[in-house]
């Protein structure tokens, strides 16, 4: 320690230094926070669903999953049901979202008697076992994909993305 | 579809494809003793008919439900009801409910009744599977409505 006295007037200068930094600091944390928010959001799981779907017992005939998740719209909460389609592709799984392309119904597997393919009740839309629609039918494009992962056994299911395979 | 702007205007679009409405024939009591029930009717009737929507929604349009109580319930306005509907451009009208009255239209209306089930003690799979049950016997009449021409 120096025995140097330290006058007044460095002294105040010192202090409301110190004090000035903090004032400043808590205002501008905030809103440095607040600008880069969207950084600093968790990604809870990459907003994969864990379904009670068991991986291998998944075979390359598609069968429908079931899955919930819950969405608040404004104040208004709500537990959306949705399901896929879901077959094995030698080691890959795949998974299709049952909305028709065409005006947005749920298209069936097998359904009205349409071997191996996808069958929509309202307008006699058609799709191969990939999603791709077929040709002369109302739809207009290949039915979605759902990206998939894996947990302890178990199918997740992650976001909508235009379909890959057709 | 259902009855919000959204759904009409893809409706404006694709009239040709959507010629179906369905529209809820809903009994209110307010009775001490019947308003539980009559909620109860009505959860299950909104559930049932907002499923038939999701599976069915490119080919018609759910409207609001038509709700009525004892006193206000009213053959001719119903009638009427189907008409206006079928003017603005809808071939097929079809009403569902849960209250046995309206079957005795079956020659004016095109009435789908199904004994209302209390769904809401029912936790969410065992729902789902009354729903899918319910629906199975609506699409054989839906089809039949489609498939006549």
């Amino acid at each position: 320690m120096s025995n140097k006295k330290v006058s007044r007037r460095q002294f105040l200068n010192y202090t409301l230094t110190g004090v000035g930094g903090f004032m400043a600091a808590s205002i501008l944390m905030p809103m440095i926070r607040f600008a880069i928010d969207p950084a600093l959001q968790a990604k809870a799981e990459g907003d994969f669903i864990l379904t009670s779907q068991k991986i291998d017992e998944l075979t390359d005939v598609p069968v429908r999953v079931d899955f919930s998740y819950e969405q608040v719209d404004a104040w208004y909460k709500s537990e959306v049901s949705e399901m896929a389609w879901v077959y094995k592709e030698g080691d890959k799984i795949i998974a299709l979202s049952p909305v028709c392309k065409h005006l947005g119904c749920t298209v069936n597997w097998e359904g009205g008697e349409h071997k191996n393919e996808y069958f929509c009740a309202c307008h006699a839309g058609r799709y191969e076992k990939n999603g791709k629609n077929i040709a002369g039918t109302p739809p207009t494009g290949p039915l979605d994909q759902y990206e998939v992962s894996e947990k302890d056994g178990y199918l997740m299911l992650g976001k909508k993305i235009p379909n890959t395979l057709a | 579809m259902y009855f919000q702007t959204k759904d009409v205007q893809q409706y404006q679009q694709n009239k040709e494809f959507i010629d179906t409405a369905i529209v809820p024939l809903l009994s209110l009591d307010f009775s001490e003793d019947n308003i539980v029930k009559s909620s109860s009717e009505a959860e299950f009737l909104m559930a049932l008919t907002a499923f038939v929507e999701q599976q069915f929604r490119g080919r018609l349009m759910l409207l609001p439900p038509y709700s009525y109580t004892e006193q206000t319930k009213r053959e001719e306005l119903v009638l009427a009801l189907k008409q206006n509907i079928q003017e603005g451009g809808f071939k097929h009208v079809v009403f569902i409910t849960c209250d046995h009255y309206w079957t005795k239209l079956q020659d004016e209306l095109d009435v789908i009744w199904l004994p209302a089930i209390p769904i809401e003690s029912m936790d969410k799979d065992v729902k789902k599977r009354i729903l899918e049950e319910q629906l199975k016997q609506l699409i054989p009449i839906l089809s039949s409505k489609w498939y006549q021409r």
